[in-house]
C-alpha cells in the first residue's frame, strides 16, 4: 500500500524523467524542448515543495521511506526515505527548481540555433533527479553511485558550451577535484562498512575506536569540503560557475554545494555524534580562512560569474562557522547551543540559496543581453534594464547582509551562537571564536564591498559600451523568477520565524533539543521577535520604523524646504567639455587601496606597456594591464602536479619499458606473492 | 504612550543635538588657531539654508541617486533609535542590538557609496572606492570592541551594555575598558572622516574621502546627508559616552532624586567632552597618507584585540 | 586595588611596545622609548610610595627616581645626539609592513599568554597577567630588533627589552635586590654608549646606519 508521501515522491520522480524524456523526445524542435521540460521539472519542483514542507511541518512520522527496492544482486539496492534533514535539503532544491524552470524559459532562447536545447534540458533534468539520490539515499554504495551521477552531469552541464578552450579547461579541473573528493569519500565508505558491516546510511558510528573516527572525520571533511569549495580545495569553484549556463549555476551554487554541506551533516555531525570538541575547532578555522579569502578574492574579480563563484565560498565559510560552532558545542555537551548554531548554518544555506538563485540569474540576463561577464564594458544598466536593476539591487543588499533582508537574519544568528558560545568555551578556543568573529565582520564588509562594486560598476553611472547601452529588460518569465526569488527572500527576511519553526524539527532530530522555545519568535501583527537570552531582533519592527522615519524625514524636507525646483544638468566635469564614459572609475580602479593594502594575498603584477610615437612626450599607445595571482593554484597546486607528473615519467621510464618480457615478469612476481602470502597465512 | 513620547525624545536629541556637536568642534579648533571661527550653530543656518535651495541632479544619474539620501537619513536615524541617550527611559532595544546598530549603519554606507559611483564622475567613484577600504579595515575590530562590552554585560544589546556599565564607577581606569575605548574612538574618528583619516575641511581630491563621494549633492539632498553624517558621529558619540563614560552613579550620588533633566545634561556634558577629544585629535595630528590608514586601523584592531584578551584574563 | 592601577599601567606598557612597532620615524622611536620609561617609572613610583607607606622601604622609591634619571632623561638624551650628528635620512627602515609587523606582534603577546598559563607555580592571578604583558614586550622588543634595518632601531629594541625585564622584575617580584638594579642600570648605560660609538663607526664606513650593510664585511 503506497502512502501519500510515497505517491507525491513517485509524481515527482517521474515528472522529472518525464520531462528529462521530453527532451529528448523533442529533440529537433527547440520552442517544444525548451518550454515543454521545464515546466515538467518545474511542476516536479512544486510536488517537491509539497511533500517537504509536509515532512517539515511534522505531519509524518520522522523518517519515511519512499522507495525501497533490493536487487538480487548483493549490496545493489535503491533505498530512499525522508527524514527531516533530507526534506529540508529537498525543500531548497525544489524553491530553486522552481525558480531555475521559470528561468530556463527565457534564459535558454539565446541558446536557439546555437546549441541543442534538447540535450541541456535532458542533463539538467537527471542532474536534478541525481541530487535528489543523493538527499534521499539511505544506503551507501547507492549515496556514492548518485553523488558521482551528480558531479557527472553537472560536468556536462558546465562544458555545455564546450567551444571554447577556457570552457573544457575549467570542466576537467572541476573533474579532477570532485573526483579527488570522490575517492576520499568512497575510503571514509569503505571503513565504515569493515568496521559496522553494514552499508545502511544513519546508524551510529560513535562506538568505532577514536583513530578510526578521527580518520572518517578527516575523509568526510576532505571529500565533502572539496565540492562545498573550501579554500584550499575550491580551486574548481571560480572556473567552474562562469563557464556554466547561468542556470547551471545557481542550481550549482545554490544546491549543490550545500549537497556536500548535507554530507558532512549527515555524517560528521549525525553518524559520528560530532565526535571530538576539535574536530569543531579545525571545521571553525578551515570556515574563517574561507570566508575571509573568498570575500578577498570575491572582491578582485572583474568577471560578473567569477565575483558570484568566490561570493559562494565566502558564504560556504560562513556556513562552516556555524557548523564548526555547533560539531563543537555538541561534542563539549552544550546542545542548546549546538542547536542554535546548526539552525543558524540552516538559515545561512537557505539564505544564500536563494541570494545566488536571484544573482545567477541576473548575471546570466546580463550577458544575454550584452554578450559580455566583464564587468568594466558595462555601466549604466540600471536605465537600460530596470527590472532587473531592482532585483539585483535587492539580491546585492541581501547577500551584503544588509537588513531587513534575508542575509541579515542568517547573519545575526550566527553571530548571536557564536556570541553564546564564547561565553562558555575554554580560553584557547575563546581567542578562536573571537577570530572568527573579526573574520565574518571582515568578510561581510567585503562581501558588501564586492557587490558595491558589481552593482556599482555595472548597474550605475554611464554605459561603458554601446551594448550596455542598448541592453533591454529581459523577457518575462526571467522577471519574475527574479522576482518571485526577491519577494522570498524579503519575506524570510521580515519573517524568520516561520523558517525558525521549519527548521525546528529538523534540529530536534539531530540533537533532541527544539530551539523554537529559545527563539520566541511569536507572530502577532507588529513584532516578530527572535530572543536569544537577552539579545532581539524584531524585523518587521525594525522594517516598519525604518519606512516610518524614512516617511517622516521626507515630509520634513518637504515641509522645510518649501516649494524647490530640481533641475538637471551634466555631473561636474571640472570644467573640461564633457564628462565620458571613459573617464569613470573602473572596477580594476575601485578595488585598487584594498589590492595594495592586501597584497601579500593577491600577490599583484603591473605592467605598463608603452608604444612610442614620433616624440617621447607623445604616446601612440599605452597599455596597462593589472593582474593578481591565483595563489593556492600557484604555491600549492603548480608544485603538486609537477610533482606528480615528474613522478609519472620516472615510472614510464623505469617501470613501464615497452618490452613485453618485463610485464611477463611482473605478472610472474605477483601471483609468487599471492601463492607465497596465502602459505604463510 | 509611554514607549512613543520616550522614542520621540530619543530621536529629537538625537538628531537635533547632532550638528551642534560639528559646531563645539569647530570651535575649539578655531580656538586653537586663535582664531574666532564660525559660530556654534553655524551648521544649523547652513542646513536651513540648504533645504531652501533649489537641487541640482546630474542627468547620468539614475533613481538610486535621488533616494539614496532619504535611505541613508532613514537608516541613520533607526540607528540612532537603537543607541539610547538615557537609561531611565524605555528604549526601543527589542528591536535590535548592536549587530543591528552597526549593519544599518553599513546599509548608509551601502547606498552612499553607490551613489558616488552613480554620478559617473571620477571623483565620486575615487571617493566610494576609499570609504569602501576603511570600513572593510574598521569592521572587525568595532565588532570585536562591541562583542567584548557585551560578554561583560552578557548580552549583545547596546541598552544592557550601557545598564551594566552605569552600575560601576569610573571605567576607564579598568584596562579592558581604556583597551577598548581607544579602538571605538579610532573607530570614531575614522568613520567621521576626522583628521587623520580624512580632513573634513577640504576639497582637494588628494585627500576627501566622505567629500568626494558627496560631491555631486546639492540642496536638499546635500542637507540630507550632511546631517546624516552628524547623526552617524552623534551614535558613535553616544556608545562612548554612555558605555565608557557611566557617571550615573555621581549624578545619583550630587542628586538621588535625579530628574530626566539633569541625566540629559550629563550626557550632554559627556558628548561635549568627547566632541573636545576628537578636537584636540584633530588639531595634535596630521592627516595621514591614504596607505597609512591600515596602520591605524591594525593599531585600532590590537587595542580591541588586547582588549578583549585582558578580559579573558580579568574577567572584567 | 592597587594591582588594578598597575595592571592598567602594564597594559599601557604594552601598548607603548605596540606604538613602537608602528612608527616610522628614528625620533618617534625615541619618544615612544621615553613615554615607556616613564610610564615604568610610574609603577616604580606607585610601588615605592606603597612600600614606604607599609614598611618604610625606600629602595623601590630610588629605583624609581633612578629610573626617571637614566631612562627617561639621559638614555634619550644620549640617543637624540647621537641621531644628530649621525647625517639622519628619511628611508625605509622596516621589512615588513607595519599591520602586519603588529599582527605578529599580536600573536606574540598569546604566544606568551599560551606560555605563562602553563606555569602551574604561579597563583596569584594578577602576578600571572603583569607577566605575561612584560614578557610580551621582551619578545616584542626582540622583534623590533629584527624588524628594524637602522642600528638606532636595535639600541632602542635593546632598551625596551630591558624595560619588560624590568617590568616582569618589579611587577612580580616587588624588585630585585637593590646592588642588582644599580649594576643592570650601569650595564645599561654602557651598553648605550658602545653602541652609539658603534653607530657612529658603521656611519663612517658606509656612510649609512643601515645594518644591513655589515654583510658586507663578510670576507
Amino acid at each position: 500500500m503506497l502512502t501519500t508521501n510515497q505517491i507525491i515522491f513517485s509524481v515527482m520522480l517521474s515528472l522529472y524523467t518525464l520531462s528529462a524524456l521530453c527532451a529528448l523526445v523533442f529533440y529537433r524542435k527547440q520552442r517544444l524542448a525548451n518550454i515543454v521540460p521545464n515546466i515538467l521539472s518545474g511542476t516536479g519542483a512544486l510536488c517537491g515543495i509539497w511533500l517537504s514542507l509536509t515532512q517539515l511541518i511534522g505531519l509524518q512520522p520522522e523518517q519515511v521511506a519512499l522507495i525501497r527496492w533490493i536487487s538480487s544482486i548483493p549490496n545493489v539496492t535503491v533505498n530512499l526515505s525522508l527524514d527531516k534533514l533530507s526534506a529540508f535539503f529537498l525543500f531548497i532544491l525544489s524553491v530553486v527548481n522552481v525558480g531555475a524552470a521559470l528561468y530556463s524559459i527565457g534564459y535558454l532562447t539565446h541558446y536557439y540555433n546555437r546549441r541543442n536545447i534538447g540535450l541541456f534540458n535532458f542533463c539538467f533534468n537527471i542532474f536534478n533527479i541525481t541530487m535528489i539520490g543523493v538527499i534521499t539515499a539511505s544506503h551507501m554504495i547507492f549515496f556514492f553511485i548518485a553523488w558521482e551521477l551528480m558531479s557527472l552531469f553537472s560536468y556536462f552541464l558546465v562544458v555545455f558550451e564546450a567551444d571554447s578552450s577556457e570552457n573544457q579547461r575549467a570542466g576537467t579541473i572541476y573533474l579532477i577535484m570532485t573526483h579527488l573528493a570522490a575517492a576520499f569519500l568512497m575510503i571514509a565508505f569503505i571503513l565504515i562498512h569493515q568496521f559496522t558491516n553494514s552499508w545502511q546510511i544513519g546508524g551510529s558510528l560513535q562506538d568505532l575506536p577514536p583513530l578510526i573516527k578521527n580518520l572518517l572525520f578527516a575523509c568526510f571533511l576532505i571529500g565533502f569540503g572539496t565540492k562545498a569549495g573550501i579554500i584550499p580545495l575550491h580551486i574548481w569553484l571560480p572556473y567552474a560557475h562562469p563557464a556554466a549556463p547561468s542556470n547551471v549555476s545557481a542550481l550549482m551554487s545554490g544546491v549543490m554545494i550545500k549537497i556536500a554541506i548535507y554530507g558532512m551533516i549527515r555524517f560528521i555531525m549525525e553518524a559520528l555524534g560530532s565526535g571530538f570538541q576539535w574536530w569543531g575547532m579545525v571545521i571553525l578555522i578551515i570556515g574563517i580562512i574561507t570566508t575571509v579569502l573568498g570575500a578577498a578574492y570575491s572582491f578582485m574579480e572583474n568577471n560578473i560569474k567569477r565575483l558570484l563563484a568566490y561570493c559562494s565560498i565566502e558564504n560556504i565559510g560562513i556556513i562552516l562557522t556555524g557548523f564548526g560552532a555547533a560539531c563543537w558545542s555538541y561534542a563539549a555537551n552544550y546542545p542548546v547551543l549546538g542547536a542554535l548554531a546548526l539552525l543558524a548554518c540552516l538559515i545561512h544555506i537557505f539564505n544564500h540559496a536563494i541570494i545566488k538563485g536571484i544573482l545567477f540569474f541576473g548575471a546570466g540576463a546580463i550577458y544575454n543581453a550584452t554578450h559580455t561577464k566583464d564587468m568594466e564594458s558595462l555601466g549604466g544598466l540600471v536605465k537600460s534594464m530596470p527590472f532587473l536593476g531592482v532585483f539585483m539591487l535587492v539580491a546585492s543588499l541581501a547577500i551584503a547582509a544588509i537588513p531587513p533582508l534575508n542575509g541579515f537574519v542568517g547573519e545575526w544568528l550566527i553571530y548571536q551562537s557564536l556570541f553564546a558560545s564564547l561565553e562558555v568555551a575554554p580560553l584557547g578556543l575563546k581567542v578562536v571564536i573571537m577570530l572568527a568573529v573579526a573574520g565574518l565582520a571582515i568578510g561581510s564588509a567585503l562581501a558588501a564591498a564586492s557587490f558595491i562594486k558589481m552593482f556599482g560598476i555595472s548597474f550605475l553611472g554611464l554605459p561603458r559600451s554601446t551594448r550596455a547601452k542598448e541592453a533591454k529588460d529581459p523577457s518575462f518569465t526571467i522577471i519574475l523568477s527574479m522576482g518571485l526569488f526577491a519577494l522570498l527572500s524579503l519575506g524570510v527576511g521580515i519573517f524568520p520565524g516561520v523558517l525558525v519553526r521549519l527548521l525546528d524539527g529538523v534540529v530536534y532530530n539531530l540533537s533532541g533539543i527544539t530551539i523554537s522555545g529559545e527563539l520566541q519568535g511569536d507572530s502577532f501583527l507588529l513584532y516578530y521577535p527572535l530572543t536569544i537570552g537577552k539579545n532581539s531582533l524584531a524585523p518587521l519592527a525594525v522594517l516598519i520604523g525604518g519606512c516610518f522615519i524614512t516617511g517622516m524625514v521626507f515630509l520634513a524636507v518637504k515641509l522645510l524646504g518649501g516649494s524647490t525646483r530640481q533641475r538637471k544638468y551634466i555631473t561636474w566635469d571640472c570644467g573640461f567639455t564633457g564628462l565620458t564614459s571613459r573617464m569613470q572609475y573602473t572596477a580594476t580602479g575601485f578595488s585598487k587601496p584594498l589590492r595594495i593594502i592586501f597584497r601579500i594575498i593577491y600577490r599583484p603584477s603591473r605592467e605598463l606597456k608603452v608604444e612610442e610615437g614620433v616624440s617621447p612626450y607623445f604616446h601612440k599607445a599605452m597599455k596597462y594591464v593589472v593582474t593578481t595571482q591565483p595563489v593556492f593554484e600557484q604555491f600549492l597546486y603548480r608544485p603538486l602536479v609537477k610533482g606528480l607528473v615528474d613522478f609519472a615519467k620516472v615510472v614510464k621510464m623505469k617501470v613501464q619499458t615497452g618490452s613485453v618480457h618485463t610485464y611477463l615478469v611482473y605478472i610472474f612476481v605477483t601471483i609468487l606473492i599471492l601463492f607465497v602470502y596465502f602459505a604463510a597465512s | 504612550m509611554n514607549y512613543l513620547a520616550s522614542f520621540g525624545l530619543q530621536i529629537l536629541v538625537m538628531v537635533a543635538l547632532a550638528p551642534l556637536v560639528n559646531g563645539i568642534i569647530k570651535k575649539v579648533k578655531a580656538f586653537s588657531q586663535k582664531r574666532k571661527g564660525p559660530p556654534l550653530l553655524q551648521l544649523y543656518y547652513d542646513l536651513w539654508k540648504l533645504f531652501k535651495k533649489d537641487t541640482v541632479v546630474s542627468e547620468t544619474t539614475s533613481w538610486i541617486f535621488r533616494i539614496t539620501p532619504y535611505i541613508v537619513a532613514g537608516a541613520v536615524v533607526l540607528a540612532a533609535l537603537l543607541v539610547p541617550v538615557n537609561l531611565n527611559l524605555p528604549s526601543f532595544h527589542f528591536a535590535g542590538d548592536v549587530i543591528l546598530v552597526i549593519y544599518l549603519l553599513g546599509m548608509a554606507r551601502f547606498f552612499m557609496v553607490l551613489s558616488g559611483l552613480d554620478s559617473g564622475s571620477t571623483f565620486g567613484g575615487m571617493g566610494s572606492s576609499r570609504e569602501v577600504m576603511i570600513s572593510v579595515l574598521l569592521e572587525p575590530s568595532l565588532l570585536i570592541s562591541m562583542f567584548t562590552i557585551g560578554l561583560i554585560a552578557g548580552s549583545t544589546s547596546v541598552y544592557s551594555m550601557m545598564i551594566s556599565s552605569a552600575g560601576t564607577g569610573f571605567l576607564l581606569f579598568q584596562p579592558v575598558y581604556l583597551l577598548l575605548f581607544l579602538a571605538v574612538f579610532i573607530i570614531l574618528i575614522a568613520e567621521t572622516s576626522r583628521i587623520p583619516v580624512d580632513d573634513p575641511a577640504t576639497h582637494l581630491e588628494l585627500t576627501m574621502v566622505h567629500e568626494a563621494m558627496i560631491l555631486e549633492y546639492s540642496g536638499k539632498h546635500l542637507a540630507l546627508m550632511e546631517w546624516a553624517a552628524c547623526i552617524k558621529q552623534l551614535i558613535f558619540i553616544t556608545l562612548l559616552a554612555n558605555i565608557f563614560l557611566p557617571l550615573e552613579s555621581f549624578l545619583a550620588f550630587a542628586s538621588p532624586n535625579s530628574t530626566l533633566m539633569s541625566s540629559l545634561l550629563l550626557y550632554l556634558a559627556k558628548v561635549i567632552f568627547i566632541a573636545v577629544l576628537v578636537a584636540v585629535t584633530e588639531i595634535s595630528t596630521v592627516k595621514l597618507r591614504l596607505f597609512s590608514v591600515p596602520n591605524l586601523a591594525a593599531l585600532s584592531f590590537i587595542l580591541a584585540f588586547l582588549g578583549f584578551f585582558q578580559y579573558l584574563l580579568v574577567g572584567r | 586595588m592597587i594591582e588594578n592601577y598597575l595592571h592598567l599601567l602594564s597594559i599601557t606598557i604594552l601598548i607603548t611596545a605596540f606604538m613602537l612597532v608602528a612608527n616610522k620615524r628614528v625620533n618617534e622611536y625615541i619618544k615612544t622609548f621615553q613615554l615607556q620609561s616613564l610610564l615604568l617609572a610610574i609603577i616604580a613610583g606607585i610601588l615605592g610610595v606603597h612600600h614606604v607607606s607599609q614598611t618604610g622601604d625606600w629602595e623601590i622609591l630610588l629605583v624609581a627616581v633612578i629610573t626617571v634619571a637614566v631612562k627617561v632623561v639621559y638614555i634619550p638624551y644620549l640617543l637624540r645626539t647621537t641621531v644628530r650628528k649621525v647625517e639622519y635620512k628619511v628611508e625605509k627602515d622596516f621589512f615588513w609592513n607595519i599591520p602586519i609587523s603588529i599582527l605578529i606582534c599580536c600573536g606574540l603577546v598569546l604566544l606568551s599568554y599560551f606560555t605563562i598559563t602553563n606555569i602551574e607555580d604561579i597563583s596569584d592571578r594578577f602576578v600571572k597577567i603583569f607577566l605575561i604583558n612584560s614578557t610580551a614586550v621582551v619578545l616584542i622588543g626582540l622583534f623590533f630588533m629584527i624588524s628594524r634595518k637602522k642600528a638606532i632601531g636595535q639600541i632602542i629594541g635593546f632598551l625596551v627589552i630591558e624595560n619588560g625585564l624590568f617590568t616582569a622584575a618589579i611587577l612580580s617580584t616587588n624588585g630585585m635586590p637593590m646592588i642588582v638594579e644599580l649594576g643592570i642600570f650601569f650595564d645599561l648605560l654602557t651598553a648605550v654608549l658602545i653602541m652609539g660609538i658603534l653607530v657612529f663607526r658603521i656611519n663612517e664606513s658606509f656612510e649609512s646606519i643601515d645594518i644591513d650593510k655589515l654583510k658586507n664585511l663578510r670576507g
